[in-house]
């Protein structure tokens, strides 16, 4: 594929769009290019999914501008067609087809020509890891199948830009690997590949990141990025017993500036690591805390999204995000 | 068996039906556009058919004939033709449903005391419809003929011979002789045996294919109350759908109610556990909501529509079929319905009708609770 | 584009054809129609069950009485001597009619008066009492006219050898043994079409809606013209293929014949498919779920039955309502079937009904593709 690079394919420009009084997407802009992994980072309802729609041109927007591959989505949306691939968040193929009829169905749709339609199947087969059970009542498949089976339908027509929409909910941790591993290819190949997650850890494969909360952008740039610049102070891994108890503890703590579980320990954001580990230490095993670690850590994304939406929730009034 | 647990399962249940607008609709509603379409869409009255004349002689008498069939509001002579080949165009067609050609010889033929004919060229294709014309018709040849007699003899100076034979008829618990009162009590019947299978077998079907249904199944729920659980809100609606037709059949009708309200409420209540428990039996046996709905109707609607007795009599119907109607419940609900409003008999007489309900709702709750339970396996 | 379009035939058939219960409802409801219909279905009164009271005892009522035994209609079964166990046998439903002759019947007509008869008749079934009631009159008349002409020849031999009598000569055309099955099984085929095309139709649209795979057609280049075309060009084939078995079958197993041309019902099924697209097509555009459809359905399909001569004639129905009829394509529809299959008549004469059906279906189709455009925006 000879694309340009430099020339983005996916522009969203002060997006709007409302239902009745409800804002879903509230004057969003963002630029995806070819080649890249964009990723859409956001609790539910935050108005990702609603995002991708509008780029598939299945909603039309309330105000602004949606273009993708250089053609205004929002007014025509029929011209994109063959140019995009999607996948939704919903299983959406037929489970009442075998995997071959629906392969060959969408395909179809896409116009492939009857004489390339073997070699069309037999490589979606080969990508989705399905080969020989391609006579397989596409329900039957457990979820892993089903969303890889859905991937290579939604590209079986080479589409320069690809949608996924929360594509690994329900997915093992092995079939998600490989499922990133398939993405990754593609994206060197050259396709834009825009992507919505709420797994904060599939974030961290993204060349860039948006990250959206209540319908607005509150932090874009790649991962690194994120981590670096928007965490205020200094992460804590503490490692301890009567994790309720400490949490409610810590947050009134020598230095604390937030507090959070992650899994079984917490995370303890400070103004300066060195001097509050052992402060820190101290405070716990006054309040009958048993500490068995304290280190720093580098922040993750989740951090990162804990600290922009719970500084867009304080009452004193959020930060908007870089 | 625990009153908690089917209680909340029935909650729920109405919280779906009173959210889902439609259903409220349906529920309300459907029993009476039913009422109405059937009391009015149905009708074996015949009234106003359409005829055409063909009087060959056109004399006097042949005149006074055909006035007399002009005046029978079973009648409407629509036109006057001089030729055959009209009539054919016109039954072919559907213009009139009846022609009567008077000979070119009428007058002469009587005057001389011989026997005359006059063709009456039925459009058949309806078969009750034309007999009923054929019968109204040889009504009035025969009371014109009589009257012909009459005059002949008395003209001849003989004594008047009266018609003989007079009928004197009462008519029995449908004095007017109208259609609706045969009709629309058998509405309720059709009414429950949709809302109680069709409506039940949907709905649940729909937690099936939702998956909802394994939800509940997860629970400690016993598979007799989450059974219970789920129809009592189809047996109230049921209940009371009951009493709408039955109110608005005496009201906007007129239809008489004769019986006892407690043989209704009795038979209802029988008749409502056969149909949620055929509804049940559906939805676990065909799982997509298509082909529950599909099966419901084949299995109650058309059944009360056709083999209750509700349009066409039992006892006309071949003896194979005959034997069929023995297992459809809404026969007997038919029958008691009918007996409830138009004869006001004593219980003593339904009671086979009775037993033969409560012994079908018996064997269809169990029939039903074990089919599902074999599914929950 | 044709290639699309083809896939999604091949798609719809695909699932249509590999459910188990969709296949059966191509076949399974129309063939269960068409035997109960064929068989279940008459409206024909025959063997009726008789009581008769004789008070009067003489050769002249026993030849009354005999006369009444000999006619198909009535099956005497009771000779009874007492009045009130008549009450009894008509609640119960043993009888149907209870003739009585009066104590001084024969005397009457002796002396030239009029004799009285009574007849009760259980009319719970007006048709039933109402046939009834008019095979009495021409038992009764047939006898008073015999009577009188006896009575002539024995005062007057000379003249009583012409006596004017006018008979009615019927003439049953199309349908010339009166049957009630070749006037339900053409109805049938129209019933079948309306109820699995609407179905269906509304159904494949909204399960893709419900279950999500709208929005993944919608993502691919299909355009609108394409899609509709692929959800209701399976319908109107299987709709085709329905007609054709029941027709198949009605003319093969129940001998109902087909007078007219295969070209002209062929005609009338493709211009009565339309409307029957465009119905299952608008109900998907006011159903999000698929028992909504189901519901929606059945509240359009039922009156449309009742509605359009199916059973009962039009013209019996309240004037008011009548105008219902004419806007249901499923009324010319019927006329055009029974007119083919019974009549066989010619477009010459049909082409009103078919101008009718081809106007409602397209405007059918037009709102409904309207809608449902906007309805994908």
């Amino acid at each position: 594929m000879t694309v340009d690079k430099d020339v983005p394919s996916v522009v969203v420009s002060d997006l709007v769009k409302t239902f009745g009084d409800f804002t879903a997407v509230d004057h969003i802009s963002i630029e995806a290019y070819p080649g890249e992994i964009f990723g859409f980072l956001g609790p539910n309802g935050a108005g990702k999914s609603t995002t991708i729609r509008i780029l598939c041109g299945l909603l039309r927007p309330t105000s602004g501008l949606a273009a993708v591959a250089g053609l205004d989505v929002g007014r025509r949306p029929e011209a994109v067609r063959q140019k995009i691939g999607y996948m939704s968040q919903k299983f959406s193929l037929y489970n009442d087809l075998t995997v071959i009829e629906n392969i060959r169905f969408f395909a179809g749709m896409y116009s492939v020509p009857d004489a390339l339609m073997p070699e069309r199947v037999d490589w979606v087969l080969d990508m989705a890891g399905l080969k020989g059970r391609g006579l397989a009542l596409t329900g039957t498949l457990a979820t892993g199948w089903k969303q890889r089976l859905a991937l290579g339908c939604a590209v079986l027509h080479r589409p320069q830009i690809l949608f996924l929409d929360e594509p690994t909910s329900g997915v093992d941790p092995i079939s998600r690997r490989q499922f990133w591993e398939l993405i990754h290819r593609m994206a060197a190949d050259g396709v834009t590949v825009f992507v919505t997650t709420h797994y904060m850890d599939e974030a961290e494969y993204c060349q860039r990141l948006v990250l959206i909360y209540r319908g607005q952008i509150v932090a874009s740039g790649s991962p690194s990025k994120l981590k670096r610049e928007s965490m205020k102070g200094e992460l804590l891994l503490v490692e301890c017993g009567q994790l309720g108890q400490a949490l409610e503890v810590l947050q009134a703590g020598p230095g604390v500036l937030d507090a959070a579980i992650f899994g079984s320990k917490i995370h303890v954001v400070v103004t300066n690591a060195a001097e509050a580990i052992p402060l820190v230490r101290k405070y716990l095993s006054e309040h009958a805390v048993t500490v068995s670690k304290i280190e720093p850590i580098g922040p993750t994304l989740e951090d990162v999204f804990v600290a922009l939406t719970s500084r867009r929730d304080e009452p004193a009034g959020g930060e908007k995000g870089q | 068996m625990t009153f908690h647990r089917w209680a909340a399962i029935a909650w729920k249940e109405v919280l779906q039906i009173v959210r889902d607008g439609r259903s409220v609709g349906i529920v309300v509603a459907m029993p009476i556009i039913m009422m109405l379409a059937f009391g009015y869409g149905i009708s074996f009255d015949l009234k106003h058919l359409p005829v055409y004349v063909f009087d060959r002689e056109g004399s006097q008498q042949s005149q006074d004939l055909l006035k007399h069939f002009q005046a029978s509001e079973y009648f409407n002579v629509v036109r006057t033709v001089n030729d055959y080949s009209t009539i054919v165009r016109a039954l072919d067609g559907g213009r009139c449903k009846l022609a009567l050609v008077v000979p070119y010889d009428f007058s002469q033929r009587l005057n001389e005391g011989r026997p005359v004919s006059i063709q009456a060229l039925i459009d058949a294709t309806d078969g009750n419809s034309a007999n009923l014309a054929i019968a109204y018709s040889e009504a009035v040849i025969l009371s014109y003929s009589q009257q012909v007699r009459l005059d002949w003899t008395l003209r001849r100076g003989h004594i008047g011979i009266q018609a003989p034979v007079s009928v004197d008829a009462r008519t029995w618990f449908n004095e007017n002789l109208e259609s609706a009162a045969n009709i629309v009590p058998g509405v309720v019947v059709i009414v429950m045996a949709v809302v109680g299978t069709f409506l039940t077998a949907l709905t649940v079907a729909r937690e099936w294919e939702r998956g909802t249904m394994e939800q509940l199944i997860a629970t400690p729920v016993t598979a007799l109350e989450l059974m219970l659980g789920k129809l009592a809100p189809y047996f109230a609606i049921g209940v009371l759908d009951t009493c709408l037709c039955a109110v608005f059949g005496i009201l906007w009708y007129g239809v008489p109610f004769r019986g006892g309200w407690s043989i209704f409420f009795a038979s209802s209540t029988l008749f409502l556990i056969v149909v949620l428990s055929l509804g049940y039996f559906i939805s676990v046996v065909a799982k997509s909501q298509l082909a529950a709905s599909q099966a419901s109707l084949l299995a109650t609607f058309l059944p009360a529509f056709l083999l209750s007795g509700f349009l066409f009599p039992i006892d006309q119907m071949p003896v194979a079929v005959r034997v069929l109607t023995y297992i459809m419940p809404a026969r007997y609900y038919m029958a008691i319905i009918r007996n409830v409003f138009l004869k006001g008999s004593a219980v003593a007489l339904l009671r086979n009708e009775l037993l033969a309900l409560a012994f079908l709702s018996c064997l269809l709750v169990f029939i039903a609770t074990r089919v599902f339970k074999k599914k929950l396996n | 584009m044709l290639g699309r379009l083809r896939h999604m035939l091949i798609k719809e058939f695909i699932q249509v054809f590999r459910d188990k219960r969709t296949r059966f409802l191509l076949f399974g409801p129309p063939i269960i129609q068409m035997l109960i219909f064929g068989y279940a279905a008459t409206l024909e009164i025959k063997h009726m069950p008789t009581a008769v009271l004789d008070y009067d005892n003489t050769q002249v009522s026993r030849d009354l009485i005999s006369r009444f035994a000999a006619s198909q209609y009535f099956d005497v079964r009771l000779l009874q001597t007492d009045r009130r166990d008549i009450k009894l046998l008509i609640d119960r439903g043993d009888v149907t009619l209870a003739l009585q002759i009066n104590d001084g019947f024969t005397r009457d007509l002796a002396k030239g008066k009029t004799g009285h008869i009574q007849v009760i008749v259980d009319s719970s079934n007006s048709n039933t009492a109402l046939i009834g009631l008019g095979y009495v009159n021409e038992v009764a008349a047939n006898f008073s006219q015999e009577y009188q002409t006896a009575q002539m020849l024995r005062q007057s031999p000379m003249t009583a050898a012409g006596l004017p009598t006018i008979v009615l000569d019927r003439r049953p055309w199309y349908n010339t043994d009166v049957s009630d099955r070749w006037f339900f099984i053409p109805g049938v085929i129209g019933n079948i079409i309306l109820v699995i095309v609407i179905n269906l139709t509304a159904f494949a649209v909204v399960r893709e809606r419900e279950i999500g795979t709208l929005e993944q057609i919608m993502v691919t280049p299909i355009r609108r013209v394409e899609f509709i075309l692929g959800k209701t060009v399976p319908f109107f084939l299987i709709g085709l293929f329905d007609a054709l078995l029941v027709s198949a079958f009605g003319t093969l197993w129940f001998g109902v014949p087909l007078n007219g041309s295969i070209g002209v019902l062929v005609l009338g099924t493709v211009l009565f498919l339309l409307s029957m697209l465009g119905i299952g097509l608008f109900i998907s555009t006011v159903s999000k779920t698929q028992q909504q459809a189901m519901m929606t359905s059945f509240f359009f399909i039922m009156p449309s039955i009742i509605f359009s001569g199916f059973g009962t004639p039009i013209s019996s129905m309240p004037e008011t309502l009548q105008w219902l009829a004419y806007l249901n394509p499923l009324t010319y529809f019927l006329d055009v079937l029974r007119s083919v299959y019974l009549k066989g008549v010619g477009l010459d004469l049909l082409w009103q009904d078919m101008a009718a059906m081809a106007l409602l279906g397209i405007i059918m189709l037009a709102v409904s593709v309207f809608r449902f455009q906007k309805s994908l925006d």
